[in-house]
């Protein structure tokens, strides 16, 4: 008759109930950025099949135009359509971004690994090597390299930012398992006769997946700044192919005619960057698997 | 050595080089376990005690550290042995039951997933099989439905569940020799309980040794056959649990006993502190390292270094110049 159920059934439910998961909840404006990231990306991978204008194409009637329904972005000092040049301008942004961080982790984040969980001399020299490079300001190496490698294309500027991550991936990557390594369940699955391999793969990776995925994320973003920057140096790829670092390089010359043409690349930039930065936080706090939550 | 003896420890000795010099964390320890028997290592913090249990399964770092004498489990000489031999002891030969539940098990990995893992890749067992036996040995351990349990992650598991499931991985792969590094420090006391009357009981059914390492002289009083007193890397005293507790000749051993609070106490009774701190390491003396704290101290106990000797007893051993006579006090605890 009572609403209580019986004392096994209450001992049950204590048994049953799962504490709740307190991590932060990832929030609208997560999802908002991801839409966004994605489009961007989705932007950059279809810009060709897309109904954009050519964004090559000089309309010598249209030039310095303001944003109107023919030219949503208006133009640019020759009459090329902004628009479509900020969408062709994402795909040399995103993939010297991603390429770049990919050649980072693709080196980095093994040796990292290996050398936190290895120890010994190997960490030891091998750190020491990644810190004498880290003591070298990359973005004046990265200047120095591209500026005599010559002629200059996306697989090197790729190739050379790609290697200047790599002391930084490692440093990243090797402090979060350093972290995980000493823990006691490493330790137990040693004892349980575990190899090497499986440990870095099953114990150590997963636990600092959200840590990488995280600076993979803010990496793109550095990146992306970068290759803005050596644009803006004329040092990344030739015009006339957009990119938005050079988009906004031929701005500057023309800034008093055309506030768009600095704009619009600025904004998808500043935005997609922002994003980008917002992502890999949430990330890194939703999956920051402390102690305290356990 | 005989043959009947699952572990045979004999003068071994770990070195760790550390920027203020070498730092000996376990001298010259010896002694024996039989099959099925558990024995208690007991000291305080610092003595060497987790040291001596891990250089004993030959789990120290790899750098900086050096190993001698030798330690032999059922056969298998640990000290010396490449990563890859080891390897084949740990987990049948061997297993480890950890302090602290929270951070022994992996926290984004299922633990039935975690259980399995030893028997696919050490037992070779196919994948149903494995889960069938892992389900098995959460059941073996206490843990209420473990159909279920196998899918859940160990944080939706309570402290005690989880060294409950601890102790499911260490007996994964059937060893012989469970080493329980204070298996129960992390625990409430109602659950510390449960857990070392679990392992007494897995010991009887599975017919396994247990080196039971612990600061609490309550955990060892009735579970253990024989008793390690360690301080300062060293094995102090040494004997049946009984001999320990009420013929001790070790005035540590002793500080340490009174030291236990203990039940008849009236509320409030001030706990009997040992004075003074561990010593350092890095730094002892050439005498009895217990000497500056021990109220019985002569000239000789800062000089000159006791070897262990028998007491009375078979098997009975303590290291003193000036040992509490025999028989001192038979009352305590």
């Amino acid at each position: 008759m009572s609403n209580f159920g019986g004392i096994e059934e209450v001992a049950e439910l204590a048994l049953m109930v799962e504490k709740p998961e307190k991590s932060e909840p990832l929030g609208l404006f997560f999802w908002i950025c991801v839409f966004w990231v994605g489009l961007n990306i989705f932007g950059a991978i279809f810009a060709n099949v897309l109904p954009l204008q050519n964004p090559l194409y000089e309309n010598f009637n249209a030039i310095n135009a303001a944003p109107g329904l023919h030219h949503l972005f208006g133009t640019d000092d020759l009459g090329r359509d902004i628009l479509s040049r900020v969408v062709y301008g994402s795909r040399i942004s995103i993939t010297v971004g991603l390429g770049a961080i990919l050649i980072g982790y693709g080196v980095g984040a093994p040796l990292g690994m290996l050398a936190a969980y290895r120890r010994s001399r190997f960490d030891a020299i091998l750190t020491t090597v990644m810190y004498l490079l880290l003591a070298f300001p990359a973005i004046i190496a990265v200047i120095a390299i591209l500026s005599f490698w010559t002629p200059r294309s996306l697989f090197k500027i790729i190739v050379v930012i790609g290697v200047a991550s790599i002391p930084l991936v490692y440093r990243v990557i090797r402090t979060a398992t350093l972290n995980v390594a000493t823990k006691d369940y490493v330790i137990a699955a040693k004892v349980q006769g575990a190899t090497d391999r499986r440990i870095l793969m099953k114990e150590l990776l997963p636990n600092i997946a959200p840590i990488a995925l995280s600076f993979f994320l803010i990496g793109v973003a550095t990146i992306i700044v970068l290759e803005g920057a050596l644009a803006f140096l004329g040092l990344s790829v030739n015009p006339p192919t957009p990119s938005w670092g050079n988009m906004i390089n031929e701005a500057r010359t023309v800034l008093s005619q055309n506030i768009w043409l600095a704009l619009f690349p600025s904004l998808a930039m500043c935005l997609f960057l922002i994003a980008l930065n917002f992502i890999g936080d949430r990330i890194r706090s939703h999956f920051d698997v402390t102690e305290v939550k356990l | 050595m005989s043959d009947d003896k699952l572990l045979v420890v004999r003068d071994l000795t770990t070195i760790f080089a550390t920027a203020g010099g070498d730092l000996t964390a376990v001298a010259h320890v010896s002694f024996d376990l039989d099959r099925n028997e558990t024995l208690g290592i007991v000291g305080e913090s610092g003595s060497g005690k987790t040291v001596l249990s891990r250089t004993i399964m030959g789990l120290q770092p790899r750098v900086n550290t050096t190993v001698s004498g030798s330690s032999i489990i059922d056969g298998f000489e640990v000290v010396g042995a490449s990563e890859d031999d080891k390897r084949t002891i740990w987990g049948t030969e061997v297993a480890m039951v950890f302090q602290d539940p929270m951070t022994s098990l992996n926290p984004v990995m299922r633990i039935g997933k975690q259980i399995d893992e030893s028997l696919r890749v050490r037992l070779g067992m196919s994948r149903h099989d494995a889960k069938a036996r892992a389900i098995e040995l959460l059941e073996l351990v206490g843990i209420p439905s473990p159909v279920e349990r196998y899918n859940a992650y160990p944080g939706q598991l309570s402290g005690g569940m989880r060294q409950r499931v601890v102790i499911a991985i260490a007996l994964a792969c059937s060893p012989k020799l469970l080493m329980a590094d204070e298996p129960t420090t992390g625990l409430d006391v109602t659950i510390q309980a449960q857990i070392l009357n679990l392992l007494d009981e897995l010991k009887d059914r599975l017919k396994m040794s247990i080196i039971l390492v612990t600061h609490d002289l309550g955990v060892v009083a009735t579970r253990t056959s024989r008793i390690v007193v360690m301080y300062a890397g060293r094995i102090v005293e040494t004997g049946t649990t009984r001999d320990v507790f009420y013929h001790h000749r070790m005035p540590y051993t002793r500080a340490l006993l009174e030291s236990s609070p203990k039940v008849s106490n009236k509320s409030h009774t001030r706990l009997v502190t040992i004075p003074g701190r561990p010593p350092n390491l890095l730094n002892l003396s050439p005498g009895c390292s217990f000497a500056p704290r021990c109220k019985y101290a002569t000239d000789q106990c800062h000089s000159e270094r006791p070897e262990l000797q028998p007491s009375i007893e078979p098997g009975h051993t303590f290291a003193c110049w000036n040992p509490l006579p025999v028989n001192a006090e038979a009352s305590l605890p």
